[in-house]
């Protein structure tokens, strides 16, 4: 078909690409329009403006938060110290900053974070996939030890994933982590046995139902407060295991996604490796 | 005491990524890079990064490791005749 088409329309066809191409290469030496001068004293805290560790902690133990000396920031909101354990109702309400940023503040970030993690997956499962299993004659099993060993392993290893990832709002970890955790669980699994294979078809499922469910969360946020992953759900008192809002649920499903994801590539792996 | 800690880590990493580089076998490099992995980890805890040095451990240090193996085999089988 392309082999009908005459040579100068293919030339003209060329010279428009390359065109495009060196107005693309040319304008990024174009001046950017200068943006609106933002005064960040009047948006952000005044710790954030001043980055001085030392100072901030200094002021917070003398008291002299509000000097003179210094414009105060944000009359309208005075400064009220969190305590942990006490302060309910906050706008964000999880102990661990890193996470209520991760996924509150910047939620859809993290969800082309996980697209990012699925498409890996998936590339991996599309040339790696269908290579039948024979089980070789030559290797030796492991031994019993290593048999019940790795199983007993893996329950525990199971439980500290879960464990970091439902505590994602209070300590650190999340669900990235948690994910990682038990997916090397599930890999001393195949160590253990040899032709050990999970139920592949469960991955899957679980897998899609977790990367549906955190964007149903998404746009029940969207529905209930105006805004997609919005936090549509009580921040009750900071530091409890009920707190910070959706936050533990949204770590729930990537903690899920990326442990049977990163399970079923190690899956893909090991079987095209023991593939003879 | 920390930078003490630190010192020896940073240490670590680098012997590790030497190792890494000129070593003659892959499986040892492999080995190393986890070793890397390890001590990256445990130098961001020293740098109150506790989230990344979860991340780092559970990723560089144990998953990585694994799938860097089982490629090595699979491409030595690959690589030889039948012969295991």
């Amino acid at each position: 078909m392309m082999n009908d088409t005459p040579e100068m329309v293919k030339k003209v066809f060329a010279i428009f690409v390359v065109g495009i191409l060196i107005v693309g290469f040319f304008m990024a030496f174009t001046q950017m329009p200068k943006a609106n001068a933002v005064n960040v004293n009047n948006t952000v805290s005044r710790f954030y403006v001043m980055k001085d560790v030392d100072q901030a902690t200094e002021m917070l133990d003398k008291g002299t938060y509000f000097n003179k000396d210094m414009v105060p920031l944000r009359n309208d909101v005075p400064y009220t110290p969190i305590t942990f354990g006490k302060s309910a109702n906050l706008e964000d309400g999880a102990a661990n900053v890193v996470t209520s940023i991760v996924v509150d503040y910047r939620g859809f970030d993290t969800l082309g974070e996980v697209t990012v993690l699925f498409l890996a997956a998936s590339g991996v499962m599309l040339v790696l996939h269908g290579q039948k299993r024979k089980i070789p004659k030559k290797r030796t099993e492991p031994s019993e030890i290593m048999y019940v060993g790795t199983r007993i392993a893996f329950a525990v290893i199971l439980l500290f994933g879960i464990y970091v990832f439902i505590h994602g709002h209070l300590t650190p970890g999340g669900g990235f982590p948690g994910g990682a955790i038990i997916a090397s669980g599930i890999l001393g699994l195949f160590l253990g046995k040899q032709g050990y294979s999970p139920n592949k078809s469960g991955l899957t499922i679980f897998e899609s139902l977790s990367g549906m469910a955190y964007v149903v969360i998404g746009i029940i946020g969207l529905i209930g407060e105006k805004s997609f992953l919005a936090n549509f759900l009580p921040t009750g008192t900071i530091g409890d295991l009920f707190s910070a809002g959706f936050i533990a649920l949204i770590y729930i499903a990537i903690g899920m996604k990326v442990g049977s994801e990163l399970s079923a590539v190690t899956n893909a792996m090991i079987i095209d490796t023991e593939d003879d | 005491m920390i930078t003490l800690f630190s010192t020896l880590l940073v240490i670590l990493i680098i012997a590790g990524g030497f190792v890494a580089i000129f070593s003659k076998k892959l499986l040892s490099s492999v080995i190393s890079m986890g070793l890397v992995s390890l001590g990256v980890s445990g130098l961001f805890f020293f740098l109150q990064a506790p989230d990344v040095a979860i991340t780092e451990a559970a990723i560089g240090a144990g998953l990585s490791t694994a799938i860097f193996i089982i490629a090595i085999k699979k491409v030595q089988k690959g690589g030889t005749s039948d012969d295991e």
